[in-house]
């Protein structure tokens, strides 16, 4: 028994390149859950989506000028996600068109421009490779690169997590204490570049707002807090990332998808059987009598 | 003493002008009602006091500091579907003496469960914002501005549509504030509210202000027909109390 469980559950990781899909895929796993908790938490679900577009003409870019090479494209990702961060931003203030219409229109062109630049310089294989990611692949550099931005994302989200949460609760409150609220969200629109970037490599531009919005999405079916929100997120993540490259690599599939697809099963559970929300909490109508105390 | 004066002051809402010659001062230790119709100019004003809104011409001189500033505004800018409690609520007004980014200790804490008490929320401290009633959520509001210590408190009609126990714990806090210095600046529609908590009165009509005593607006509308006697809040065979 305890040999089966070795051979299914630690034997695959004698390989070195799953050693580090695995490391790869948990510093992942600790960076983007809190951001796509606020993402949602602040009715921004989509826009992770559309940064993922957004850093496409930029990894393109990086990948035309010197080949595959993990820190340049991740650098063309980071800019042009920021660039169309902002831009977004700028044109939204301007015009006066809400920043999702904004953001909507420039996501698709970066998405086209990417497509278009990634077509230009290579073949086919290289566009699956940049849109679809292969954790498989990661190196050391790349290795180095994931974690490095994954414990500044954490250490940069500690450092602006109460004005985060003032922000979306009360930003008058915040522009009250002489802190605005356009720098706070500016530089967490900046964390979601970043943690793209990292993704990337691993799980592909798109694949990379899975791991960020899939547990957050999941979490609301189990807790009302902050915190546990978080938590939770972070431990579906760390799971799915676990459990989707022993998935694939017994069963072999590819290891994104897997690694997404097993959040998603996790999603659909917590919205049919989750404490909170879900379809069986509406058939559980009950309540604390009156006078009982209050607890969470 | 008063560190908020009214210098002249011309405010403007989509290049209309809503006030002007706008001259005076709010004094400190006492609670100022601003009266007047809807579009008389009131959250105008408000604005204009905060800072958020530039003004045409003249001035709004402040010796307050800014983050001691602190506003309940009317239609609530909260987020009420953000997972935040009561006690965390109130914990985040203690951003002015200790900054965004330390973390909370014991005397804040102890601090936060005094004020709560106060307020009568101590039951709700764990409770999500969102699952707050009009009245608790004032309450919890007025926590935080207790514990940001705020020396200049402007509320926009902090007494709509809340109960008339709340309205007396409201009143209260209010005036224990104002005892202890701080400039108090509150919108109103009620004659009653006026006649219970106001020092001094700033009533805005037709674009203009006019600074008037309470007791000159009393004498003026006394002998009107008495007001509605209140609503029951408990049965009256009632040993104990219900949930308020």
């Amino acid at each position: 028994m305890l040999a089966m469980l070795e051979a299914l559950l630690l034997a695959p990781f004698d390989y070195g390149f799953m050693q580090r899909a695995l490391v790869a895929g948990l510093a992942l796993s600790l960076a983007a859950p809190p951001l796509g908790v606020f993402l949602m938490l602040r009715g921004m679900s989509l826009i992770g989506d559309a940064m993922a577009h957004a850093i496409l003409p930029g990894v393109a870019l990086g990948f035309l000028a010197a080949g595959f090479s993990l820190p340049i494209m991740s650098l063309g990702g980071i800019l042009s996600g920021l660039l169309v961060a902002v831009l977004a931003g700028s044109v939204s203030q301007m015009t006066g068109h809400r920043e999702d219409s904004a953001m909507a229109s420039f996501f698709l062109i970066s998405l086209a421009a990417g497509v278009m630049l990634v077509s230009l310089g290579g073949s086919s294989v290289d566009l699956t490779h940049v849109l679809f990611g292969s954790i498989l692949a990661v190196d050391t550099t790349a290795l180095v690169l994931i974690a490095g931005i994954s414990s500044l994302i954490v250490v940069i989200l500690a450092v602006i997590f109460r004005a985060l949460v003032v922000e979306c609760l009360d930003p008058l409150f915040l522009r009250g204490q002489g802190v605005r609220g356009g720098v706070v969200h500016g530089i967490f629109l900046g964390l979601v570049v970043l943690n793209l970037t990292a993704g990337f490599q691993t799980l592909g531009t798109l694949m990379a707002v899975g791991l960020m919005m899939l547990p957050a999405t999941t979490a609301r079916f189990w807790s009302h807090r902050l915190e546990g929100l978080i938590a939770i997120a972070i431990g579906i993540a760390l799971v799915a990332s676990t459990g989707g490259l022993l998935l694939s690599y017994h069963l072999s599939l590819p290891s994104g998808p897997a690694i997404i697809l097993l959040a998603g099963s996790g999603y659909v559970l917590s919205a049919l059987f989750g404490r909170h929300h879900s379809l069986t909490a509406r058939w559980r109508r009950h309540a604390a009598p009156l006078g009982t105390p209050e607890h969470d | 003493m008063s560190r908020l004066q009214l210098h002249d002051l011309q405010l403007a809402r989509g290049g209309q002008t809503v006030l002007e010659h706008l001259d005076g001062r709010f004094m400190d230790g006492a609670i100022t009602a601003l009266i007047g119709a809807n579009g008389s100019g009131k959250s105008t004003l408000i604005s204009a006091i905060m800072g958020m809104l530039t003004p045409v011409a003249g001035s709004v001189e402040s010796r307050v500091p800014r983050e001691r500033c602190a506003w309940l505004p009317q239609q609530l800018a909260l987020d009420l579907t953000f997972p935040m409690s009561v006690e965390e609520l109130i914990m985040t007004g203690t951003w002015p003496s200790h900054g965004g980014l330390k973390g909370y200790c014991g005397p804040h804490y102890r601090r936060g469960r005094e004020i709560m008490a106060r307020l009568g929320i101590s039951h709700l401290a764990h409770r999500p914002l969102g699952e707050l009633s009009g009245g608790q959520r004032q309450r919890a509001l007025l926590g935080r501005t207790l514990m940001q210590e705020a020396e200049l408190l402007l509320l926009d009609e902090p007494f709509a549509n809340v109960d008339i126990e709340t309205v007396d714990v409201l009143m209260e806090v209010l005036r224990d504030m104002a005892r202890q210095g701080a400039t108090i600046i509150v919108v109103l529609h009620d004659m009653e509210q006026l006649s219970r908590l106001a020092d001094d009165v700033l009533f805005l009509a037709g674009g203009h202000g006019r600074w008037v005593s309470p007791d000159s607006l009393l004498d003026r509308y006394a002998g009107q027909p008495p007001r509605a006697p209140r609503l029951p809040l408990t049965f009256p065979d009632a040993s104990h109390a219900g949930n308020a």
